[in-house]
């Protein structure tokens, strides 16, 4: 993919039952379906539907983001490290699965 | 007030506008300005939050703590306000917040985004980036498992509005 979301972890190798905080950024235009394009028409919208977290297969957090959030949208969370597992994050727009990533957690 | 501040801004806009063209300003600067109007207009009072506030809350009885806010003073770039919110009590594997939302009480669109969380989450504490139309009320909910509602809400002035909406 051209432009890989950007994602940052305080601790890839917490003691278990730590709370780690993520940051993550993916690229998109979050077009609100209110503006005008040059001739006067609709741009119609085009934003993220939604954002997954899992840690395995286990949900941590499910985002549904709506027109205020900016372009490029940037998300911030914490989740409990339960479990040595990788953390898998989906990104989706109404056209699909917009980016996957995965980062590997291990209980030290 | 608030209608007075959008009028001067279009008016300036327009007068920038008028400006750029008695100067002679390249038309391809003038096409990129048109793509930029929006329909999007700052919503006159809270009534469409207020919906979704109620909506949110449902039969429960909403308190105005256990949920903390925070916002910068000034959203000196209002197309990318950082908004942090925490469910301020200790997230447990018996006591856990369930759905957490966040409105943009005067954007077009109120609901900013929605959260859900689950038991394994252990933790209800997010950040993302709004963009906001003019000075507002930016309100977080938070709903708990045990069906109690957090309700908080705090002011933010923006530099200037409609930012990419």
């Amino acid at each position: 993919m051209a432009n890989p979301p950007r994602i940052w972890l305080s601790n890839e190798t917490p003691a278990k039952d730590e709370i780690v905080r993520v940051r993550a950024q993916v690229v998109h235009i979050m077009e609100s379906g209110l503006r005008l394009d040059a001739a006067g028409a609709p741009i119609p919208r085009d934003t993220l539907t939604r954002f997954e977290a899992r840690l395995g297969e286990t949900l941590v957090l499910d985002w549904l983001p709506e027109t205020a959030i900016s372009q490029n949208p940037y998300i911030e969370f914490t989740f409990k490290a339960r479990e040595s597992a990788v953390l898998k994050m989906t990104w989706t727009d109404q056209h699909g699965v917009l980016a996957e990533a995965g980062r590997q957690i291990t209980l030290s | 007030m608030t209608s007075c501040a959008e009028l001067n801004r279009r008016q300036v806009m327009i007068m920038g506008t008028a400006m750029g063209a008695a100067l002679g300003v390249s038309p391809l600067l003038g096409t990129a300005a048109a793509a930029q109007s929006s329909t999007a207009a700052a919503r006159a009072d809270t009534a469409e939050s207020d919906r979704i506030a109620a909506d949110f809350i449902g039969a429960a009885d909403a308190v105005s703590e256990g949920l903390a806010l925070d916002l910068p003073a000034l959203g000196d770039n209002p197309s990318a306000v950082p908004v942090r919110v925490h469910v301020t009590e200790a997230i447990t594997d018996d006591s856990w917040c369930e759905e957490l939302i966040v409105l943009a009480e005067r954007n077009p669109m109120p609901l900013a985004c929605r959260f859900r969380f689950s038991q394994a989450s252990g933790a209800a504490d997010v950040a993302v980036r709004l963009r906001l139309i003019e000075t507002m009320h930016v309100r977080a909910l938070a709903r708990m498992k045990d069906g109690r509602v957090f309700d908080t809400r705090g002011q933010i002035t923006v530099a200037a509005g409609g930012c990419g909406l």
